[in-house]
């Protein structure tokens, strides 16, 4: 794992907000690599920055100071419409409520970032035919949101966080809203996509039976990192 | 500046065009730049039906009204554009502009009759025709108990029926007669006197069968008039035009009744095209001997245009006011929409759509409902095509009873469309910039 | 019970303050309909009014009887002042007036609108008790009105010209002005403007008035002067205008007229004034059917549908609250008085506003609705209009959220907190 280049390289990050006369630190100085297909998971109370982080990461937020690195690219650096054209290639996104549009039928829902891609008709086709095998919802592909239990819109989810092929997929809390079954299933999907894809996963999560699931877990606590536990036993 | 005015002036049916495909190409333009797909707005207003429904409807109101109003104007301006004939000079009394106000005395006509640059048809007849023109009142028959009615009828005494059809292009329809030499026929009328021959337009032999209660006047009808019964010989094939509601009699029996026994109100004559009509009419304008005034037809009935424009620029500004009220209302619709749909907007913009193109998606979805109740409009509109009213074209003192045909035209619709996206992107376009301006990490919350 | 009641409007306020860009976009949307509809009625009930008869001031028209313009000897008017009563018992008019219309140019080399204008010609006394809404100006008003008949009774010369016609032609009180004639050819007249109409005959701030005797005199001239008399000096009048008490008055008159032996060639016809304005109106009939009946309707329809459309987004939005309020103990009637309340709230308002500041601005400042139709002007928004606004505005409010206002009513507590569960 180590001797794999890191794909995420967090450089010295702050990131404080303020509030009238008070600064707010969320972040402090805080480094972090993740290497090329790591699963990652991201602990810690509520508060304690770890959405912060991975948002930064994901390039929905910029630091305050420091620096954010993926791949080669100084994300921490670009402008607000770069990072948005440099997500849709780069960045796969799962969320705890899913937040599929719900006009949209889970085809469409996962096909939506390869609007913004400059693909043929066909070639979407091919890709978001094969992102619902991977999550195995072929069969539901017609189907609008409204009409999938929760597991199957966030696999519906996931399939729109791989569709683009990113370098990165993160997940904020992909299990908090389902059973635990279907949680079950969905950390199971998570797992098997990283061993069969080898794509680097950053996830945030409450849940220590989810954490599990991840090569390495980083706890984090008001805006630091304090406890990092590395599972190498599954790796093997 | 002012060349460019009047280019658009020129071809204001062109600019339309253009205006209404651009618009049309522009909304699919912004359809492939957005990216986002436009089924996700169609399908949200599906969704939310019952707003789209009522804000597609406020513009479908206020376009099927504004529909209407300019198919009535424009059915005012076909009337005033049909009703001249090219080649012809209209000849009136010095210091009138309408025949209404004109009287010319024998001598005058007499003078101008012989002027070179008059032309004479196949058939050897010089297009000469010297008329009167008055307006008379006319009782309406009325059920026993009601209110008295009178309308004013417009009389044209004629010379010579024959040139005056010629002259004016207007030919009787199948079956009808000129009136006679004389003007009356043998036959038991109010008083016992003989009847008046006339003949009619079809606007106003509709209106006056309305009055009884049954068909238009036919041949061989009669009506009453002036304390004297007239007979109808013919209807006049004078549809879209002024004609189409007046009689027309002999003059000099129209004269007696009607205050004009010796001289005319306008002399009617036909050069050889609208060039030689313009020369002509400044021919007759300088002539020393007499004081006259002349105008090319068509000049005399475009200046009856001015009623139209005062009704289009009301109607201009009642559906640009109404227009203002339809903005606001949709507005209420996009802001409650884009409230309503913040986290799809948030999860957008995390998978990588620019704020431009969510400007674009919510901007195109007003666009959407308002092309949306815009056709509707268009088409609640077209019902009006082909009615008919009654109204008064004027201009420079004088006026003309009149019965038109609301005529709603291509380019009535064109602009009702064009209002109608106007208005969807006005008051989608602040409520659009709102979304763009959202944040996506906040708005997911 | 009222302190229920203030509790609801308490209620009401926070919520049209809620939603502060809805309720402003709809109170917008609102006033500017509201506007276009009270402007609509304005027209349309000047028009209604003056056809239709008005009970204690009957006013009949004597015109020519077959044709038009009407044209009647100037002896006709001293009999029918009389009107042409021969029997004792007869019915005799409490006024009258003579009208003839005298027009012309400042320029006969250069006939433009603004060097033309049109004189009503008529007996200078009557001007304050027979022209319609003349004899309702204020005190003031009606001194200054009485010192200008005195004058133009005092010097034939003199007419009193409208202040928009005086600012058209660019003349002031006190100027001469000479006219070359048009309605009457060769009748070429010098006159002092010896005033202007208060502002407050807001009708007749394009109308002028002369002296008839003025005319007649100059007609006479003119018999001398040609040795012949001027084409139109048989019939230099258009009507006269009498007043009686009463309709059935009307009628005996129109009898006694009619039958009249005096008034053969030409015959005239004898009608109430409204009857005759009817008649002149009758071409505009459809114009204003369809201002009455389509557009009046249409604006109504779509305020209905901007406030309907407002308050159910509002409903929707409020679901989850309206279902606390069930919880907490308030009925469907309540809910249902809580949307019925801010809808009719913001439309009342707004109507109210709306045909308020319609009344100051198109009235006082833009001096009426340029709606040239018929001899009409300019049209002007009536006292009454404020009612309107708030008749319309609180109604298409009550029409628009009746749907809303009972989906609101009919929310039920269970759908909703299931939904959130």
């Amino acid at each position: 794992m180590s001797d794999s280049e890191p794909i995420v390289r967090v450089v010295g990050v702050h990131k404080y907000f303020t509030r009238g006369a008070e600064r707010v630190d969320v972040l402090q100085n805080l480094s972090v690599d993740v290497p090329n297909g790591e699963f990652l998971a991201l602990m810690g109370p509520s508060g304690s920055g770890k959405t912060t982080l991975l948002n930064l990461i994901a390039g929905l937020d910029t630091p305050s100071e420091g620096e954010v690195w993926v791949g080669d690219e100084l994300i921490s650096a670009m402008s607000e419409a770069q990072l948005a054209r440099w997500r849709t290639r780069s960045i796969g996104f799962i969320f705890q409520f899913y937040h599929l549009l719900p006009v949209l039928s889970a085809y469409e829902n996962v096909e939506l970032p390869l609007l913004l891609l400059p693909l043929t008709t066909a070639q979407r086709r091919a890709q978001v035919t094969t992102a619902m095998e991977l999550v195995g919802l072929t069969d539901r592909l017609s189907h609008r949101p409204g009409q999938l239990s929760g597991g199957q819109q966030q696999r519906v989810g996931i399939a729109r966080a791989i569709v683009t092929d990113p370098t990165l997929i993160v997940a904020d809390e992909p299990t908090g809203d389902l059973d635990a079954r279907s949680a079950d299933e969905i950390l199971k999907l998570l797992d098997e996509l990283q061993r069969s894809l080898q794509k680097t996963i950053i996830m945030v999560t409450h849940d220590p039976k989810a954490a599990e699931r991840a090569q390495r877990i980083l706890h984090l606590e008001k805006g630091q990192l304090v406890e990092q536990t590395v599972r190498q036993l599954e790796r093997a | 500046m002012l060349e460019f005015l009047k280019l658009v002036n020129a071809h204001w049916r062109d600019v339309l065009y253009v205006l209404l495909a651009g618009s049309l190409v522009f909304m699919a333009l912004l359809a492939a730049i957005g990216k986002v797909p436009v089924s996700y707005n169609v399908r949200n207003l599906v969704v939310r039906w019952k707003t789209t429904i009522m804000t597609a409807l406020a513009f479908t109101s206020v376009v099927a009204l504004m529909t209407v109003m300019m198919a009535f104007v424009n059915g005012l301006y076909s009337l005033t554009e049909n009703s001249g004939q090219p080649g012809n000079v209209v000849v009136l009394s010095s210091g009138s502009n309408d025949e209404g106000f004109s009287n010319l005395a024998f001598d005058d006509v007499r003078n101008v009759e012989r002027m070179p640059g008059i032309i004479s048809d196949s058939e050897g007849d010089r297009m000469v025709s010297k008329e009167i023109f008055v307006v008379g009142n006319q009782q309406i028959p009325v059920a026993p108990g009601e209110k008295p009615r009178r309308r004013f009828v417009q009389i044209r005494g004629i010379e010579n029926p024959q040139i005056a059809g010629k002259v004016h292009g207007l030919k009787l329809q199948p079956g009808g007669q000129w009136f006679s030499e004389a003007g009356v026929e043998q036959g038991q009328g109010d008083a016992g006197q003989n009847l008046i021959q006339a003949v009619m337009g079809n606007g106003l032999a509709a209106e006056m069968g309305r009055d009884l209660g049954t068909s238009p006047l036919a041949v061989g009808d009669t009506f009453s008039l002036a304390d004297r019964t007239w007979k109808v010989t013919g209807l006049l094939d004078s549809g879209g035009s002024t004609f189409d509601s007046e009689i027309w009699a002999k003059r000099q029996i129209t004269g007696e009744y009607f205050g004009k026994p010796a001289s005319y109100s306008s002399l009617i004559v036909r050069a050889a095209d609208d060039v030689a009509a313009t020369a002509l009419a400044e021919t007759v304008k300088g002539a020393k001997e007499t004081a006259l005034n002349a105008l090319t037809e068509k000049e005399y009935y475009s200046n009856m245009a001015e009623t139209s424009r005062t009704f289009l620029y009301a109607i201009v500004i009642v559906a640009l006011i109404m227009g203002v009220g339809g903005v606001f209302g949709v507005m209420n619709t996009m802001f409650a929409a884009i409230s309503q749909r913040s986290k799809d907007i948030g999860v957008l913009r995390i998978l990588g759509y620019q704020r431009g193109q969510i400007l674009i998606s919510f901007l195109l979805e007003s666009l959407v409902l308002a092309l949306a109740g815009g056709l509707l409009g268009c088409l609640l509109g077209l019902v009006a095509d082909g009615w008919t009213a009654r109204s008064i074209i004027s201009g420079g003192g004088g006026g003309k009873f009149v019965v038109l045909k609301l005529v709603v035209s291509r380019e009535i619709l064109a602009t009702g469309l064009l209002l109608s996206l106007f208005m969807g992107a006005l008051g989608g376009f602040i409520p659009a910039v709102s979304a763009m301006r959202l944040r996506a990490l906040e708005s997911l919350r | 019970m009222l302190g229920h009641l203030a509790k609801f409007l308490v209620i009401i306020f926070k919520n049209v303050r809620r939603n502060l860009v809805r309720s402003t976009l709809t109170s917008l949307g609102t006033m500017v309909l509201v506007l276009v509809v009270t402007s609509v009625w304005s027209v349309l009930s000047f028009i209604d009014a003056q056809t239709s008869e008005k009970a204690n001031d009957f006013k009949v028209l004597v015109t020519e009887k077959n044709k038009a313009p009407s044209r009647l000897p100037y002896a006709y008017s001293s009999s029918l002042r009389e009107g042409a009563a021969r029997n004792p018992g007869d019915v005799r008019p409490t006024d009258y007036m003579t009208w003839a219309f005298y027009g012309g140019t400042l320029d006969p080399t250069k006939m433009t609108r603004e060097n033309f204008i049109f004189l009503i010609a008529g007996e200078a006394e009557k001007v304050p008790t027979m022209m319609d809404e003349l004899d309702q100006l204020g005190p003031a008003d009606k001194e200054r009105l009485m010192a200008a008949v005195e004058k133009m009774k005092r010097q034939r010369n003199g007419c009193v010209i409208g202040p928009t016609q005086l600012k058209t032609m660019n003349k002031r009180v006190g100027d001469r002005i000479k006219i070359s004639g048009l309605i009457f050819k060769g009748i070429d007249l010098e006159f002092e403007i010896v005033d202007t109409f208060p502002d407050a005959a807001q009708r007749y701030a394009q109308t002028s008035i002369m002296n008839i005797e003025y005319l007649l005199a100059a007609l006479d001239e003119y018999k001398v002067k040609n040795k012949k008399p001027h084409p139109q000096g048989a019939a230099p009048i258009a009507f006269v205008v009498l007043r009686v008490n009463n309709r059935q008055e009307f009628e005996r008159l129109a009898e006694q007229i009619t039958a009249s032996p005096l008034y053969t060639s030409p015959a005239v016809r004898c009608e109430s004034q409204a009857s005759a304005i009817s008649s002149f109106l009758e071409a505009y009939k459809d114009i204003f059917w369809g201002m009455r009946w389509l557009l009046a309707p249409a604006v109504l329809v779509t305020l209905s549908l901007v406030i309907a459309n407002a308050i159910s987004i509002s409903v929707r939005e409020r679901r989850m609250e309206i279902a606390v309020l069930k919880v907490l103990g308030f009925r469907p009637g309540h809910v249902m008085m809580l949307v019925l309340g801010e809808a009719l709230l913001i439309g009342a308002a707004s109507g109210v506003f709306s045909a308020g500041a319609a009344y100051l601005l198109i009235n006082k400042g833009a001096g009426g609705i340029p709606f040239p139709i018929a001899w009409f002007q300019r049209f002007f928004i009536p006292d009454q209009a404020p009612l309107w606004g708030l008749a319309v505005g609180a109604g298409t409010a009550f029409v628009g959220c009746i749907i809303p206002a009972w989906s609101a009513r009919s929310v039920r507590v269970a759908d909703v907190f299931s939904k959130i569960a």
